[in-house]
C-alpha cells in the first residue's frame, strides 16, 4: 500500500527475462513503488541516472553483464554507492550468496518470490 | 581405437523428467522421458549448441492480478521456465537460439477447471514474450502423453498412452517461497 504523504519509492529491477520482469512490475507496483526496468547489468547502468532508483533489484545469471558484475560496478563508483542491492535469483548456492555479499549486495532472495515477502524486504532496507 | 568402438553408437540414457524438474544436456545419449496428463513439458532446443531441455509443470494458482500483461502469467510456471533456460545456458546454449515445442494440458478429469488449458495459455505467453519460437505442439484434449526428447539432437516424439499420471497441484504458498536473508 502506499504510505499516505510520502513518495513513492523508486525500484530499478534487472532481469532478463520480460516475463519476470513483468512479474515484478506488477507485484511492485501494487505496493505503491514505481518501478524502472533493465534487461541486464549494461542496461542498468545506462538507465541509472534517469531513473534515480532508491533500490535494486538484479537477478544474477544475464548476458553481457551478470549481477555480480552489475553489484561490483555500483559498488566501485562514488556518487551511488550506498544504494541498496537485492539479489533475486534461481540460485541457491553457498558459494554465490557468500559472492554477492563480499560484492556489496543488500539481501538475497531465492526464487520464486512471495510478493509480500519481497515488498516487506524493500521497506525494511528503505527504512 | 578400434573401428567398432569409434563407430558404436552411445551408450543411451534414460531420464524421467518428473513434476518440477527442468532438465537439460548436450549428451547425445541422454533421452528425456516424462508422462503428462494436464501438465504441461516445454522442450527447449539450441541447434547450434547441441543443448536440449525439458520440464514439466503443473500451475494451478489462480492469476494475482487480472490485467492483460500479467493475467496468465504464474510465478511457479516463470519460476520453471527460468530454470530450464539457465540449465541450457550454463551447457552453452544462447537465449536467441532457443526453439520450443509444447507438450501435454489434457483434460484428464471433471472438477479440475481448466487447468491443462491453463497450463498451456502459460506455455504459449510465456515463450511469447521471451521470444521464443514455437516450432510445434501436441496439447489438450481428453488423453495422457508420453513424451520423449533428445536434447543434443532436439528430436522429440509424442504419443497418447492409457496410463493416468499422478499429478498433484503445487501449493499456492508453500512457507519457504521467497525466503529473504538481508546481510
Amino acid at each position: 500500500m502506499i504510505e499516505e504523504g510520502k513518495m513513492s519509492r523508486r525500484i530499478l529491477t534487472v532481469d532478463d527475462s520480460p516475463s519476470m520482469r513483468m512479474l515484478l512490475r506488477a507485484a511492485l507496483t501494487e505496493q505503491g513503488f514505481t518501478v524502472f526496468e533493465a534487461e541486464d547489468g549494461v542496461d542498468a547502468l545506462e538507465k541509472l541516472e534517469a531513473a534515480t532508483p532508491d533500490l535494486v533489484i538484479t537477478d544474477i545469471n544475464m548476458p553481457r553483464m551478470d549481477g555480480f558484475g552489475l553489484i561490483e560496478a555500483l559498488r566501485s563508483g562514488d556518487v551511488r554507492a550506498g544504494l541498496p542491492i537485492l539479489v533475486l535469483t534461481t540460485e541457491a548456492s553457498d558459494e554465490k550468496k557468500a559472492r554477492a555479499r563480499s560484492a556489496g549486495a543488500t539481501g538475497w532472495i531465492v526464487k520464486p518470490f512471495d510478493r509480500e515477502k519481497l515488498g516487506a524486504a524493500i521497506r525494511r532496507v528503505l527504512h | 581405437m578400434s573401428v567398432m568402438s569409434s563407430i558404436a553408437p552411445p551408450q543411451v540414457k534414460r531420464l524421467t523428467v518428473a513434476q518440477g524438474d527442468s532438465l537439460a544436456s548436450s549428451d547425445p545419449g541422454v533421452i528425456f522421458t516424462t508422462v503428462l496428463g494436464s501438465c504441461v513439458a516445454v522442450c527447449l532446443f539450441d541447434g547450434s549448441a547441441g543443448v536440449g531441455g525439458m520440464n514439466h509443470f503443473l500451475l494451478a494458482e489462480p492469476a494475482p492480478i487480472a490485467n492483460e500483461d500479467t493475467r496468465l502469467l504464474n510465478r511457479y510456471g516463470v519460476h520453471s521456465m527460468e530454470l530450464l533456460i539457465n540449465e541450457m545456458l550454463k551447457r552453452g546454449a544462447i537465449r536467441r537460439n532457443l526453439k520450443a515445442r509444447i507438450y501435454g494440458g489434457a483434460t484428464m478429469r471433471q472438477g479440475l477447471g481448466d487447468i491443462g488449458n491453463n497450463n498451456i495459455q502459460f506455455a504459449r505467453r510465456f515463450l511469447t514474450n521471451e521470444s521464443i519460437a514455437v516450432l510445434g505442439e501436441d496439447v489438450g484434449g481428453i488423453s495422457a502423453r508420453r513424451v520423449e526428447f533428445r536434447p543434443a539432437a532436439g528430436l522429440s516424439r509424442c504419443k497418447t498412452v492409457s496410463t493416468r499420471p499422478v499429478e498433484r497441484v503445487i501449493e499456492i504458498s508453500p512457507p519457504a517461497v521467497g525466503d529473504v536473508e538481508l546481510f
